[in-house]
């Protein structure tokens, strides 16, 4: 008997312990907390917003590449380097949700391809029988000339010790070029979404009643929680990981992707930032009225507070890396591998946990 | 006591039951019709469906799959470069994934940032190793990129001509046919040229191929159609660079490469421009375009090794529906076709205790990996091997109900002409002109059917 009483505690223990994972206990009683509603909120809230922010830094970008050219001072290039931060940040936001036009239409490699080029970039440059107009730079069909890294070399210069004296005419007629090809592939990323033009939004928020790329809700689930993890992965072990070992197991700054602005340990957090956007359908100060969150915290609370734990702790443990990633690689390895940690974490969370979570419970 | 007992256990199966949902490694003696690859089956039907590590590999094997997928999504610069350096001088694209886009089938444009076709030429005949013959100053494929300040060696144009045609009852469909043309070119061809377009193909489940045993595979083959179906399939024996033999060829759309190693190389060589140990030679090497470096090989072997590895252990996605009773009804039908009997649909991969996440697996990728005459329609006239230029080797079916949704908008054959399911099975001729028939005489419903359980591989 005493033996049965022990086995059944030791039952009883999982049972709880088990409950404790998987609480049936609503938190969330709003209604509205359909699983359409969580598809709609995102696109609304989240996607289309964040591509038209890309769209209008892209824009203030364009401005200020022209009164560079027109003024060619230290102050107006330091103006464009921000306006480049500013479009990337929206940029990396973004890239934590990589699915769809974005993917289907090839957006990201056209704009963030990676490494520039430069011997390319440097012919191109001494060769005066090519005009350089957005046309022509589109007619290389490579993608190593264009896009965000072009601009970042020629604007950040190697070491980001680049100066407006040192910006040659013809760059500055690149310069131009770059910044409107960018600006045009912004635009027709935003359009992709944009329920007045493409409208991939409606694809995405009739998955599972009539959508043809979505046959099912959970299809469209699956999407963005999978892209989530994606980011996560390429983050934790790729970005921050191949500059980290991959010279014969040495540092190596060449290989980080961001290296010419310094920008590497924003462009992580902002990755991370984007998960954490999609996940509580927020973006720009304004919030969804039903996000991923409530959806799981409708059904198991305690996996949405892990999963919000583990989101703000991945985040705040890039405050860890105080210099920029070219120097951290060398003297910040034991912060650096701790952020790769947090970032893992919340990866197997998404891919296990949160995966599992809308398997069970995404019905169509 | 009892009563708490009760819940107490109860509370246990409900845990078990929690946590024995996230889809893992299906042993064997679960064995379903759903698992398209045995052991290395993955449950995903999203666009990164086609991109998953084998489940059943080990933590280090995992690693240098994560190491042969990140080789695998690097972008290669002009030589000399502190990254990736070693891109071309000419190329047909500067990255695996930019033709091999989520590890899907490509887009069949030429010459663009993403494009996904290449086209092969070569001179009438055979060379020494019963091969096909290549033309000065081209060799066997046309690169038509190169890096700043060399000319690529052509530019390839696709021109499509459109024609509607009806199925017996009336509903119509229209096949796009493609023409090739090539236009500057950067010196003068001599003599006659045959031209062979190749879409860049789905990467799944390429190690399950490579480990069908041959006699398996040879089983198969009806070369004088002795059994009178109208059906010959043969195996195509090719010479196969990396251990200069001559062996059964299996992937490509002729079959005409031998190992997923010798597919490797010679896509770093011919697509990319990247040397290797294996084919340390650039691709431009005697023509004007070489760079004259002595930095070959720019790809080490380790890192040629991780990218073999990760093509050899792409997992392959469930099917999904095959309970639904359309499914049901189309599979049928498309054994009544004959689809099935160069589709076909079940092989054993061969015991290997070196790679037992492979080995033993009971695998349905619809092929019998045999080449077989497909009609003048399809045909590119351009003999590779024993596969002469009206055969084409069977196409694994595995993965196909995804490549809309991996691969927007889905392009099929060998060349992309196909813009459906529908439009693919129409193409069909020659061996396979009878199963065309007999899908172009069914009802609605069983056409619907049909394409179904092709959706649902």
């Amino acid at each position: 008997m005493k033996k049965a009483i022990l086995l059944s505690a030791c039952a009883l223990t999982i049972f709880i312990a088990g409950c404790s994972k998987n609480n049936s206990n609503p938190t969330n009683n709003n209604t509205n907390v359909t699983e359409a509603n969580v598809l709609t909120s995102f696109a609304t809230t989240v996607v289309n917003p964040n591509y038209a922010d890309i769209n209008a830094k892209a824009a203030v970008m364009n401005t200020a590449v022209a009164t560079f050219v027109a003024t060619p001072t230290d102050a107006n290039l330091k103006a464009i380097q921000t306006a480049w931060k500013d479009t990337r940040a929206a940029w990396e936001s973004c890239e934590g949700f990589l699915f769809g036009p974005v993917e289907d239409f090839n957006y990201d490699p056209t704009m963030d391809s990676w490494p520039v080029s430069k011997n390319d970039i440097d012919g191109l440059l001494a060769d005066n029988s090519n005009a350089l107009s957005p046309t022509d730079l589109a007619n290389l069909q490579n993608d190593n000339l264009i896009g965000f890294h072009a601009i970042e070399y020629i604007v950040f210069g190697v070491g980001s010790t680049q100066k407006a004296a040192n910006i040659t005419a013809r760059e500055k007629v690149y310069l131009t070029s770059l910044s409107q090809n960018l600006y045009n592939t912004t635009l027709q990323l935003k359009n992709s979404w944009d329920p007045s033009q493409s409208n991939y939004t409606a694809q995405f928020t009739t998955a599972g009643t009539g959508s043809t790329t979505y046959k099912t809700r959970l299809d469209a689930f699956k999407a963005l929680v999978g892209s989530m993890a994606d980011i996560c992965d390429e983050v934790g072990t790729s970005k921050m990981q191949e500059p980290l070992t991959s010279n014969g197991g040495k540092p190596d700054s060449t290989l980080d992707e961001s290296s010419f602005s310094h920008n590497s340990v924003t462009d992580f957090k902002n990755n991370i930032t984007g998960i954490r956007n999609a996940y509580l359908c927020t973006y720009g100060g304004k919030t969804g009225s039903v996000s991923l969150s409530a959806f799981v915290a409708s059904k198991n609370a305690s996996l949405d507070n892990k999963l919000q734990t583990q989101m703000n702790a991945a985040i705040a443990s890039f405050a860890t890396i105080t210099t920029t990633y070219e120097k951290a690689i060398y003297t910040q390895k034991s912060q650096i591998q701790a952020v790769q940690a947090a970032i893992a974490t919340l990866h197997d969370s998404i891919e296990n946990d949160l995966n599992a979570f809308i398997v069970a419970n995404v019905k169509d | 006591m009892k009563r708490l007992r009760v819940i107490g256990f109860l509370g246990v199966i409900i845990v078990m039951l929690v946590e024995c949902r996230k889809a893992a490694v299906f042993p064997a003696t679960q064995y379903n019709d759903e698992l398209s690859a045995g052991d290395e089956t993955v449950f995903m039907s999203t666009s990164k469906s086609f991109s998953n590590a084998y489940p059943g590999l080990s933590g280090y094997d995992v690693y240098v799959h994560s190491l042969g997928d990140a080789v695998f999504s690097r972008t290669f610069v002009t030589a000399p470069a502190p990254v990736n350096s070693g891109l071309g001088p000419i190329y047909n694209n500067n990255s695996c994934i930019s033709c091999h886009h989520n590890d899907g089938i490509g887009l069949p444009t030429a010459g663009e940032l993403q494009s996904s076709l290449l086209v092969r030429i070569s001179q009438p005949g055979t060379d020494p190793n019963g091969g096909p013959v290549a033309v000065p100053d081209y060799g066997l494929q046309l690169q038509d990129k190169a890096v700043f300040g060399v000319p690529p060696e052509c530019k390839i144009n696709i021109a499509y001509t459109n024609q509607t045609y009806a199925f017996d009852d009336g509903e119509t469909y229209e096949l796009r046919a493609p023409t090739y043309t090539l236009s500057n070119l950067y010196t003068p061809i001599t003599g006659s040229y045959l031209l062979s377009p190749r879409l860049a193909p789905p990467m799944i489940g390429l190690g399950l191929l490579e480990a069908i045993p041959e006699s398996q595979i040879l089983k198969g083959e009806d070369p004088t159609d002795a059994n009178g179906d109208g059906i010959k399939g043969h195996a195509n024996y090719v010479w196969d660079a990396t251990t200069q033999t001559r062996q059964l060829g299996r992937f490509g759309w002729k079959a005409n490469t031998a190992t997923i190693l010798t597919q490797v190389v010679t896509a770093f060589n011919q697509d990319i421009g990247l040397t290797t140990s294996v084919m340390p030679v650039e691709s431009s090497k005697g023509q004007s375009q070489y760079d004259n470096r002595y930095d070959d090989p720019e790809i080490p072997d380790s890192l040629l090794n991780a990218v073999k590895f990760y093509a050899q252990t792409l997992a392959v996605p469930a099917r999904r529906n095959t309970v639904d009773a359309t499914v049901k009804r189309g599979e049928a039908l498309f054994m009544q076709a004959k689809c099935g009997t160069c589709h076909k649909q079940t092989f054993t991969t061969a015991v290997d205790v070196t790679k037992p996440y492979q080995s033993n697996q009971v695998i349905h990728p619809y092929t019998d990996m045999l080449v077989h005459d497909m009609g003048p329609g399809l045909a590119d006239n351009r003999p590779d091997y024993l596969a002469n230029g009206q055969e084409w080797r069977t196409a694994p079916l595995w993965g196909l109900g995804l490549f809309e949704t991996v691969n927007y908008p889905g392009y099929y054959l060998h060349d992309g002409r196909a813009r459906s399911v529908v439009e693919a099975i129409m193409w069909h001729g020659g061996e396979a002109a009878q199963s065309k028939a007999y899908f172009t005489h069914l009802s609605k419903a069983d056409r619907t059917a049909v394409l179904a359980f092709l959706a649902s591989l």
